[in-house]
């Protein structure tokens, strides 16, 4: 999963406020502005400064008098009349029918069924979800005016605050409940789709339905691929949920009979005359990133063999990111984006292995983490590190060898003129090009403590935990190339430490709150449109916003411009200038001539393309409340992100109620 | 003088003529030439219906001054499209006035506050089809934020009272029109209120239903309330109200106390028990003495009805507002 922004909800939260301070004062000046000019044109310009004044003085107390047994009411009728209208009911019914239906067109047997599982639940949720959203609360309020219900509604001292909240309450407590059944379904749905067990495929389900390896080819029988170098037999299980498992039975030489190494797929133990230990044990191979685990029962060729529930599904991986990376040319001169390895370039950045004339290169990427501590880990014996790196191979190197990386781990000092340092021998991998790797960093590490002054104090074997990270909790990890001429590349989200994995229904809850997020937006929209538009016009409105939404950072990027104010993105200049060269037949690398007509073409495009811009301040990024990528890769969605999420959700239902609020209390009901 | 603290403060002296200041107390701090006695007070109200573009459509009020003073039942007369449920939305808030103003308990028509004070039944009921009488009323009783102990016992009294409590536990869209009629009179009155406009209360109830109504508006005016309704029944209109006000299209045609409305001042109308014929042709000859000409001596007051009609079709002969329709009841 490609992450490249990594928010702190405190940094976020200080610009976040001002920003909505910021977007509800130009609202209240535009508001009062419009408010104005109506007002003016129905009753003139004198009258009108009347008007709007009286309509700004009341709106405080009618804020103060809000009272909670109101809006109760109205969100309790808001309720029975959404349940009348019965879309609740053919949304969960159309869900219902997709989850007993939906699981015959997906292959469980496929190589990733969980992502194809949860992909297919998270996104018919939030379609479903958010359509039923927009549809209760777009038919709501017009249709009160419509049957003129409404008169008898605020002929009573009834708020308008009361009658948007109570709505907007209404709708998100029904919405809520939707989706919580929605989620408790899907979660037992994707669970009992992916829950399945095997039996060997073979006269018994013993240790004798195994088959030897020949040791010469060292290939399977099964799948007539290479085995594992220390197999000696193999089975393999029945077909269930679409695939069938390769068992090996493997020797696993040890120097001593240790407690510890006593588990329960041991078929057979034998004690060497050199005092050291061959265990027999059985494994199963994994399929589609799952496992099960192995038990045996007995010893010799009739120890039965049984396998356990699948393992490796439902995983929420907390990936622990460094809060910032540098990068270090062969100088050692610090360097914010890496060598520049052309095309390559861009999301990674990339460091050296040296030349053959210069083989001491200083390039390295620096990760620096904080609050590292043997806590966030699920076994304190080793940091699992996981990397996925990019490499740019040049021809000068060996083109068949896979290049090697190396990791060198430092301690980072409060103060680096009086304190020592840690630092650790490099340590080497081979690097497993452009898929997620896991390099189990040791708990011990071999390397020297430096003084202040660069002098050796002491060399050794130091605790990762308690030396290089104990004094504060930060450490260095550089990464480095090891191959003359090859080059390693990563982005801060490439190289992370995993941490203790987060339960799993704990992180599909919040992959619901994402869309819960959502839902709530699409409700207060509807709602606070509806104070003024009829439904179709509601509808219209809401989609027009939703995809905006779903195309904030695409907007964003297009509107984007450099130091002379021409836009960066667009080739052929903005919308009108593409009109013109496609009726002009002209290219689009191409400048436009320069002259009036072409001046004011760029002038006219530079504002169209940031009115949109200024839109995407107005729709909530979508893409920013959905989390259901981190579920499907089996990521642990980030807090910081939820609470941004959840705040900004608030700002908009904030927004949202004032705007309804204002409309509905200046709109003339009886009109 | 009353001694409630609150009306004994020195910023508000306490008014001599005031019957009941007890729940006007903050109306009175805030407006300061309110007068508790006029419970509404339109000036110069005009109401004119545009279209999406601003164009004008309709003139549906014109010009409306009136004071309706606290206790009386105060009866809105017209034909059909003369103004008159514009009227009352326009006391109400529900529509804006294009000029003029209208206040309401001393506060302006549009101040969601009076609404506490305030019971509407609209030409139509308008109520959510899918609750039962209880539950209608209850949901109503909440928006008067009443508690829930207060809101049970007025409902079921209310039930009672406008006969419902038989159908009390079946939906609204299975009532008839008159029990519509009556579950909105019940909803009017949930909070007690202290004005009560109703706009034709008597539409589609039977004869029983009617007389009901009617006596249930004389009650209300003897608790002390006042009411306005609008109607076109003049028979309704007749026997309940104290003072009315004859709207055509949208032009205020004659306001005054029922009783003086109808007394026709250029007849004289005698009349006795036992009077022999023979002394018929004696009163005629005093009368011709006089220079009187009208002969019938059994002649009876105009009824209503024929008031009404005499306006209409006055104005139509001659449109635009009426020379003086000043109040005749000072
Ligand atoms: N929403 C509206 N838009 C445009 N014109 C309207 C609207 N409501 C009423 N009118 C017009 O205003 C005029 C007065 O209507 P109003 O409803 O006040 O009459 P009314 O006296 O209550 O009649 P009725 O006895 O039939 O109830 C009519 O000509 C009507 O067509
Ligand atoms: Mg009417």
């Amino acid at each position: 999963m490609v992450r490249e922004e990594f928010p702190q909800f405190l940094e976020w939260f200080g610009p976040g406020i001002l920003l909505l301070l910021g977007v509800l004062a130009v609202g209240a000046l535009l508001g009062l502005f419009f408010g104005y000019l109506v007002a003016a044109f129905r009753h003139g310009p004198f009258e009108a400064f009347y008007v709007v004044s009286q309509v700004v003085a009341e709106a405080v107390p009618d804020f103060l008098q809000t009272s909670p047994r109101r809006v109760l009411a109205m969100a309790g009728l808001a309720i029975k009349e959404a349940l009348r209208r019965r879309v609740v009911l053919v949304t969960f019914v159309i869900f219902a029918l997709s989850i007993l239906f939906g699981g015959w067109f997906m292959d469980s047997g496929s190589d990733k069924p969980e992502q194809i599982y949860i992909n297919f639940v998270m996104w018919g949720t939030q379609m479903l979800v958010l359509l039923m959203g927009l549809l209760i609360s777009a038919f709501s309020l017009p249709e009160d005016i419509k049957n003129k219900t409404i008169y008898t509604i605020v002929t009573k001292p009834v708020r308008s605050t009361e009658i948007v909240l109570g709505r907007i309450l209404g709708f998100g407590f029904l919405g809520t409940v939707l989706l919580a059944l929605m989620g408790i379904i899907s979660f037992f749905f994707i669970w009992r789709n992916l829950d399945h067990k095997h039996m060997i495929d073979g006269p018994s389900q013993t240790v004798a339905a195994f088959v030897e390896i020949d040791s010469e080819t060292m290939k399977s029988t099964i799948s007539g691929k290479r085995v594992s170098p220390n197999a000696i037999s193999e089975a393999t299980t029945t077909i269930d949920n679409g695939h069938a498992h390769r068992l090996e039975i493997y020797q696993d030489i040890r120097s001593g009979d240790d407690e510890a190494l006593q588990t329960g797929d041991i078929v057979e133990t034998i004690k060497r005359d050199d005092g050291k230990v061959t265990y027999h044990r059985a494994r199963c191979m994994p399929v589609g990133g799952h496992t099960h685990k192995v038990t045996v029962s007995g010893t010799g060729a009739s120890a039965t063999v049984s396998l356990g529930p699948a393992i490796g599904y439902f995983r929420a991986r907390q990936p622990i990111y460094s809060d910032e990376l540098a990068f270090y040319d062969r100088d050692g001169v610090k360097d914010d984006k890496g060598i520049n390895v052309g095309k390559e370039w861009g999301y990674r950045g990339y460091v050296d292995g040296g030349s053959r004339g210069n083989l001491s290169t200083l390039s390295r990427a620096k990760f620096s983490f904080t609050n590292f501590d043997a806590s966030r880990f699920p076994d304190a014996d080793f940091a699992p590190l996981e990397v996925n790196l990019g490499v740019f191979r040049s021809t000068k190197g060996d083109i068949e060898e896979r290049v090697t990386g190396g990791l060198r781990f430092e301690s980072v000092p409060e103060n680096p003129d009086v304190e020592n340092r840690y630092i650790s021998e490099i340590v080497e991998f081979e690097t497993a090009e452009y898929t997620v790797q896991t390099l189990p960093v040791p708990k011990k590490l071999v390397g020297r403590i430096v003084a202040p002054d660069g002098s050796l104090v002491e060399e050794g074997e130091y605790d990762l935990f308690s030396d290089f990270a104990g004094s504060n909790g930060k450490l260095e990890l550089s990464l480095s190339c090891r191959d003359v001429n090859q080059y390693l590349g990563c982005a801060r989200p490439d190289v992370y430490f995993r941490g203790k994995d987060q339960p799993f229904w704990w992180n599909f809850f919040k992959g619901y709150v994402g869309i819960w997020c959502q839902m709530m937006i699409i409700i207060a929209m509807g709602v606070a449109l509806s104070t003024f538009l009829s439904t179709p016009l509601v509808m219209m409105g809401v989609i027009a916003i939703m995809i905006v939404g779903f195309n904030t950072s695409f907007i964003q990027n297009l509107a984007k411009v450099d130091e002379q104010g021409n836009l960066l993105n667009e080739f052929g200049g903005g919308p009108i200038a593409s009109f013109v060269r496609i009726l002009t037949q002209q290219n689009v690398m191409q400048d436009l001539e320069t002259g009036v007509f072409n001046t004011v073409i760029a002038q006219a495009d530079y504002l169209a393309i940031n009115s949109m811009k200024l839109l995407t301040y107005l729709a909530p990024d979508f893409r920013q409340l959905n989390f259901s990528n981190y579920l499907v890769y089996g990521f642990a969605v980030d807090d910081q992100q939820l609470l941004i999420a959840v705040a900004v959700t608030s700002a908009f239902l904030l927004g949202l109620v004032l705007c309804g609020y204002f409309c509905l209390k200046t709109r003339e009901i009886a009109k | 003088m009353t001694t409630d603290a609150a009306d004994a403060a020195p910023s508000n002296p306490p008014n001599s003529s005031t019957e009941a200041t007890g729940a006007t107390g903050r109306l009175e701090q805030t407006n300061p030439d309110y007068d508790p006695n006029v419970v509404i007070e339109a000036q110069n109200l005009t109401k004119v219906y545009r279209d999406f573009w601003g164009r004008q459509k309709v003139r549906a009020l014109n010009a409306l001054d009136l004071e309706v003073r606290k206790g009386e039942i105060f009866g809105l007369l017209g034909p059909n499209g003369s103004g008159k449920s514009t009227t009352i939305k326009l006391l109400l808030g529900l529509l804006f006035p294009t000029s003029g103003r209208a206040v309401v308990l001393g506060e302006n028509a549009t101040n969601v506050a009076k609404n506490e004070r305030i019971g509407y039944l609209p030409e139509e009921s308008y109520l959510y089809k899918f609750l039962n009488a209880e539950e209608t009323l209850d949901f109503y009783g909440r928006l008067f934020d009443m508690p829930a102990k207060v809101r049970r016992e007025r409902v079921q009294a209310l039930i009672e009272q406008v006969g419902l409590g038989k159908a009390k536990r079946r939906q609204l869209k299975e009532y008839s029109k008159g029990m519509t009629r009556r579950i909105g009179l019940a909803q009017a009155l949930i909070n007690d209120p202290e004005l009560i406009l109703l706009d034709e209360p008597t539409s589609g109830l039977d004869p029983l239903g009617t007389r009901e109504m009617k006596d249930m508006i004389l009650k209300l005016r003897d608790e002390g309330k006042t009411i306005v309704m609008c109607s076109h029944l003049l028979a309704d209109v007749q026997d309940v109200c104290d003072r009315v006000a004859i709207l055509f299209q949208g032009d205020l045609k004659e306001m005054g106390r029922v009783d003086s409305l109808l007394k026709v001042s250029g007849e004289t109308q005698i009349r006795s028990q036992d009077l022999p014929e023979s002394a018929h042709a004696e009163i005629r000859k005093i009368i011709e003495q006089h220079g009187g000409t009208n002969i019938t001596i059994e002649n009876p007051t105009t009824t209503l009805e024929e008031l009404f009609l005499g306006i209409v079709r006055d104005s139509e002969a001659r449109p635009g507002m009426r020379s003086a329709p000043a109040d005749k009841s000072s």
